[in-house]
This record gives C-alpha cells, sequence and structure tokens, in this order.
C-alpha cells in the first residue's frame, strides 16, 4: 500500500477506452513525473487524481481512503494548473487563501498561513496586485503558493512550466526541485517534457495510447527502456534504433551492421543472452552520446567497440558537437565533445560504448530482456 | 512585416481625406435633422410652430412645453403628464433588466461550464426565443397572465420581458462564458467552492463587459417595448411609450406639437443616457471573445 495508490484504474469516454488498466502505487514524498506526448492520457491521470474527471473503473486511493467519487475539494490535494488559473478578480493575497476561505479558516489564520507561503516563495511584495500585473515566472509562484497554502496530502502540477520562456523555465525546474527537497511533499507531475521529467523526478511513468509504457526510477527508464517507445522518446536526441543482424563470434553475440559503403562491420554485445536470437533480425538501439571519439570514451566501459564511417554532417552546439552518420540505412546521431576533431566527408574512427547498447524485438518493439 | 504592413496600408491624400471628411459630416448632419427639429420645436411656443418654419430656431424660447409634457398634459382622460407613467416604465424595466441579465448570466454559466448531455440542443431551443415575433405570443401570454393573476399589472409587464429577453441573455453570457478558462473553474472546485460560489466569486466579477451589453440591450429593448405595454398594461400601470402614444394620438383639442417633441425626448432620455454612460463598453463586449487575446 503506497500513499497514493492507482490501483488498475480505467477510463472511458463511451465506448472509446482512453486509459487502460493503470497501475501505479506512489511512496509518500516521492516526486512522480506522468510524461509522454500529447493526447497519452497523462492529464486525464491527473485529473482523475483531482477528482476533475470520474473514474470509469477501478481505484484511486490517497492515505488507504478511497477517492471514487469524492469532491475534489475534500480530498486534500492541490493543483497547479498549467495556465496558473489565477482567480483574475483577485489580488495575489486572495487568490492563495480563497481555498483557505471557502474551507472555513479563519481570518487570522489565513493571514498567517499567507504570510508563511509568501515568504517562503519569496512573493511578499506581491500580495496586494493582481494577478494582471505579474510576470510569467511571478504567476508561475502564485499558483504554487495557492497550491503550498493548504498544506495537502498531494500536490499535482499539470505541465506547468510549458508557458514560460526556456531561461525562466529551467529556473522554475530547479525552484520546483528545491521545494520538494525541502518540504518532502508527495507529487505528481504532468509534463510531455522528457528533460523536465529526468530532472525532477524520483520515479517517471512513460506514457503512450493510454498506457504506462514503464515507469521506474529516471535511470532505469533511460539506461533501461522497456521499448522502442521509451528509448526514442526519452533523451535528446533520440536513441538511435537500427537494424541489424545477430551474428555468434567465439561464442560472444555481435550485432551486424552496414557502414556507410555497404560493408559489415561486427559490434561486440555486453548482454550474452542474445546468442539465442543468431542469424535474426533485431533493433539494436544505441544512445548518441555513446557514439564518440576513441579519446572521449567511457574509460569505465569494459566494452569499447571500434568502427570507420564517413561523418555527413557536423552541428557544433557549442557543448557539444553532433555528427550524423548513415548506419544500416538509418541516419545515426553521435554526440562528441566539442573539441573533438571532425569535418564533414571525413572517415572517422569512432569508438562505441556497447556496454550501453539495447536490442529490441523487431516484432514486439520491446526490449530483449538481458 | 512592418514593410509589408505599410505597403498595403491605404495612403490618403490630403484631397481624398477631406472628401471623406465632407461626405461623413453630410451624412452626419442629415442623421441628426430629426433630433434637432425636436430640440428645436420643443422649446417654441405653440404659435411659432403653426405660424410655419419649423426648422427655424426658436424666437421665443420657453420650457413650458416640457413642463407641460412631464406633469399636466392630458393622456388619456386624466391630464397627469407622462410623470406616472415614466415611473411605471422604471418600475418594469428595472427588474426585467436586472432579472434577465442575472438569468442570461446563471444559463450561461451552466452551458458552458456545467455541460450536460443535449446541452446545445437545449442551448440552440433557447436560441429560437429571439425569433419569436412578438405578436404571435400575444393570445397565450394574455392568457398565462391572467391564470397567474398578473393580468394589468408591472410585475406581468416585467415578467413578460423577463422571459423574452432570457434568449438573448442567455445567447451573450454563453458566448462570453464559452472562451472563459475552464481551469479557472477547476481550480476554484479544488480550492472548495460550490455552485454559486463560483458563479458570485470567480465569474460574474469577471463579467463586466457583457454585462453592460446585456443590461443596454435588454434596457433599450424593454423601455423602447410599445406592443407588449400596449396590450397587457392596465390602465395604472401602462409604460412610458403607451402613454405617450395616448399624448400625441389625442383626437380632441388643438394638436400641441411642442408638447408632443418634449414628451418624446422625455421617453426617449434614458436610453440615451444609457447609451452614454455605458456605450463606450457596448462594443467592446460584443466584440470580447471574437478575438483572441
Amino acid at each position: 500500500m503506497g500513499f497514493l495508490d492507482i490501483d488498475n484504474t480505467t477510463k472511458s469516454y463511451g465506448s472509446v477506452e482512453v486509459l487502460h488498466n493503470v497501475d501505479i502505487s506512489v511512496e509518500e514524498g516521492e516526486f512522480l513525473v506522468l510524461v509522454g506526448p500529447s493526447g497519452c492520457g497523462k492529464s486525464t491521470l491527473l485529473n482523475m487524481i483531482a477528482g476533475l474527471e470520474e473514474i470509469t473503473s477501478g481505484e484511486i486511493r490517497i492515505k488507504d481512503s478511497v477517492m471514487n467519487g469524492v469532491h475534489p475539494s475534500k480530498r486534500n490535494i492541490a493543483m497547479v494548473f498549467q495556465s496558473y488559473a489565477l482567480y483574475p478578480n483577485m489580488t495575489v493575497g486572495q487568490n492563495i487563501t480563497f481555498g483557505l476561505e471557502m474551507h472555513g479558516t479563519p481570518k487570522a489564520d489565513r493571514e498567517i498561513a499567507m504570510r508563511d507561503v509568501a515568504k517562503l516563495l519569496q512573493i511578499e511584495p506581491l500580495l496586494d496586485r493582481k494577478p494582471g500585473q505579474l510576470s510569467g515566472g511571478q504567476r508561475q509562484r502564485v499558483a504554487m503558493g495557492r497550491a503550498l497554502v493548504r498544506n495537502p496530502d498531494v500536490f499535482l502540477f499539470d505541465e506547468p512550466l510549458s508557458n514560460l520562456d526556456a531561461k525562466l523555465r529551467v529556473d522554475m525546474r530547479t525552484e520546483i526541485k528545491k521545494l520538494h527537497q525541502k518540504l518532502g511533499t508527495t507529487i505528481v507531475y504532468v509534463t510531455h517534457d522528457q528533460i523536465e521529467a529526468m530532472t525532477l523526478s524520483t520515479r517517471i511513468a512513460v506514457m503512450n495510447g493510454g498506457y504506462v509504457q514503464q515507469l521506474g526510477t529516471p535511470q532505469e527508464i533511460y539506461d533501461s527502456p522497456a521499448n522502442i517507445f521509451v528509448a526514442t522518446f526519452m533523451g535528446s536526441p533520440a536513441m538511435n534504433v537500427l537494424p541489424a543482424k545477430v551474428r555468434v563470434e567465439d561464442g560472444l553475440p555481435h550485432a551486424e551492421i552496414i557502414l556507410h559503403d555497404g560493408s559489415a562491420t561486427l559490434l561486440p554485445f555486453s548482454q550474452e543472452n542474445l546468442a539465442a536470437w543468431e542469424g535474426k533480425e533485431i533493433l539494436l538501439g544505441i544512445r548518441p552520446e555513446t557514439i564518440t571519439d576513441s579519446d572521449g570514451a567511457d574509460r569505465k566501459s569494459k566494452n569499447i567497440a571500434q568502427m570507420i564511417n564517413r561523418i555527413v554532417v557536423t552541428e557544433p552546439a557549442g557543448s557539444d558537437t553532433f555528427v550524423s552518420m548513415q548506419l544500416s540505412g538509418k541516419d545515426v546521431i553521435a554526440r562528441m565533445r566539442s573539441d573533438a576533431e571532425v569535418r564533414p566527408g571525413q572517415d572517422f574512427n569512432f569508438a562505441v560504448n556497447m556496454e550501453k547498447a539495447v536490442a529490441f524485438d523487431p516484432q514486439t518493439e520491446a526490449r530483449i530482456q538481458p | 512585416m512592418s514593410v509589408a504592413s505599410q505597403d498595403t496600408a491605404i495612403r490618403t491624400g490630403r484631397i481624398t481625406r477631406t472628401l471623406i471628411y465632407v461626405v461623413l459630416i453630410l451624412f452626419a448632419l442629415f442623421y441628426m435633422l430629426p433630433l434637432y427639429v425636436m430640440v428645436v420645436n420643443s422649446v417654441k411656443p405653440l404659435s411659432e410652430i403653426t405660424g410655419g418654419g419649423m426648422m427655424n430656431l426658436p424666437r421665443e424660447f420657453t420650457l413650458d412645453p416640457w413642463f407641460k409634457a412631464w406633469s399636466s398634459a392630458q393622456i388619456g382622460v386624466e391630464p397627469t403628464g407622462l410623470a406616472p407613467y415614466f415611473w411605471n416604465s422604471i418600475k418594469m424595466v428595472v427588474p426585467a433588466v436586472a432579472i434577465s441579465t442575472v438569468l442570461g448570466a446563471l444559463n450561461g454559466y451552466v452551458l458552458t461550464k456545467w455541460r450536460f448531455k443535449y446541452d446545445t440542443i437545449l442551448f440552440g431551443l433557447m436560441l429560437f426565443a429571439c425569433f419569436i415575433p412578438f405578436q404571435i405570443v400575444l393570445i397565450p401570454m394574455a392568457r398565462m397572465l391572467g391564470l397567474m393573476g398578473l393580468a394589468g399589472t408591472t410585475w406581468g409587464l416585467a415578467l413578460v420581458h423577463v422571459v423574452y429577453g432570457i434568449g438573448f441573455t442567455t445567447l451573450y453570457f454563453r458566448n462570453y462564458y464559452a472562451v472563459f478558462p475552464t481551469e479557472l473553474i477547476r481550480a476554484a472546485q479544488i480550492d472548495g467552492a460550490g455552485f454559486f460560489q463560483i458563479f458570485w466569486r470567480i465569474l460574474l466579477p469577471s463579467s463586466g463587459p457583457i454585462a453592460v451589453v446585456s443590461i443596454i440591450w435588454q434596457f433599450t429593448n424593454i423601455w423602447n417595448d410599445f406592443l407588449f405595454g400596449a396590450s397587457f398594461a392596465g390602465a395604472d400601470s401602462q409604460p412610458m411609450t403607451v402613454a405617450l402614444n395616448n399624448l400625441v394620438q389625442a383626437s380632441h383639442g388643438v394638436k400641441e406639437y411642442n408638447v408632443h417633441f418634449a414628451g418624446a425626448i422625455l421617453a426617449a432620455m434614458p436610453t440615451l443616457l444609457v447609451y452614454i454612460v455605458a456605450g463606450r463598453y457596448f462594443v467592446r463586449g460584443l466584440m470580447a471573445g471574437s478575438v483572441k487575446g
């Protein structure tokens, strides 16, 4: 039993099922991020936790009490919306205390709670202003203040950073993380931004098409993606996925891939059970940062394979340089240090960290588990 | 962008501009003519009007026609002037406008934020009310008022106007609230506000522009209505419009045109005032929601 249990929960609109048997258990103090492309059902799930959408079947429990059919205001949750949803006719102070007022908290207590939250979020000078007079970042803080002041069991965030510009988004991201570390509250956070998901969460649920594709810590999701969707959705640039044939040499499985000139090369797998796939096609997944020059290769890795391939395009991005090439007929991106000496058209000796390589079944698109 | 917009902007020379203004001023003068005639003749003694020269400025200025129209002109059988009927109209208009506007706001709130099955059909049917000609409902309405015991009363008239106005006010508020962010309603729900608390505390304070539209529209229509007033009002609940008609149509004695003009201006005054006070919100409110931002 967790702190927040989503137990075999389904959501249908008429005969269309949009969420299929979702099972997530969140511990107290956890920061769960629901991530996925638009239309994957993540916001619907959040609204079901909030009580803004009915639960078609299954149960949602907070602190072991069933929340199905319980009014949003009686669930002891607070929500931060994408548009912040600040009441335009009220001052910042009134916005923050409105929920307390509706719950019948005496005025003096409301005042104290408001001061505490304003101090925590450093919005004390804004208390008498209207939301229309605030900047995006300030509105964001007020929206969080409105959630914090009620001291809820669970915080729900619905894409709270997507209306901010790039720089502010990074700042607020850090701020939310700090706040979570300081207060140790339980948070469920919805985003379509995989970097937000990776940086903020203690656990991620990657969703697509109404299914939870994978539930795990950021590291698990990144290093051991359960299927091709998770592998390519998480990470930027996305993981390279290319067809390869399994060959066994010296008792060890290798991936046979085709270089730019049509010749084949063998990359040795670290995952030994792939020998069972001998002669069969698989999909090989390699993260861009695991393809480097020899100097940049991971020194801790026990399995660095070399391959010579022609560089098609180089894209210097300041901190890194992205290099693209052709492998098995696919465009493959490598992430190099910015000082790597690479030129387009050059035949370059790449080092591939095969310890981090993953293999997928081309039929089911699921990972071939080690 | 700015270069392109400069190229396509309408460039007008001094001559075309002058021409446009001359034409516009001529039109404006033409439209103002009736008001000019009314004002000028309402401050002349009757002899000046009957002597010809309706367009002339008054040689002798007098406010007597105004006082007469207000307090002592013969309306029907009583020489009461328009004053009591003016108050009848006020007593009818204020509750009718207030109630129809509040009900329209509530309808709009429910139709956009508390959606239910077939709500668009219901809204469509309510829109229908905007297209029903007054004449069709005269007899059934008279029967209903009779059954309710409201026949011939100011409250009955107010009720008729509320019923007729709800279609319009619902249309206004529904369209206004359709673009009102639903997340605000959800936030308020999570904060623990109930149906009416959300309405009073969140929605209504943000409804200024559309409320003004609704009030102006309802006020003008109800104040200017003649048919319902003539059909359903009793002798002591007749509105201003009916009284004005009785004043002007009186078939005995001399036709006091100056008094008639003064009375007509008095009857038009409240709607004019409402437009002047709230008019600038009117267009703004009508446009609200039609353009994003």
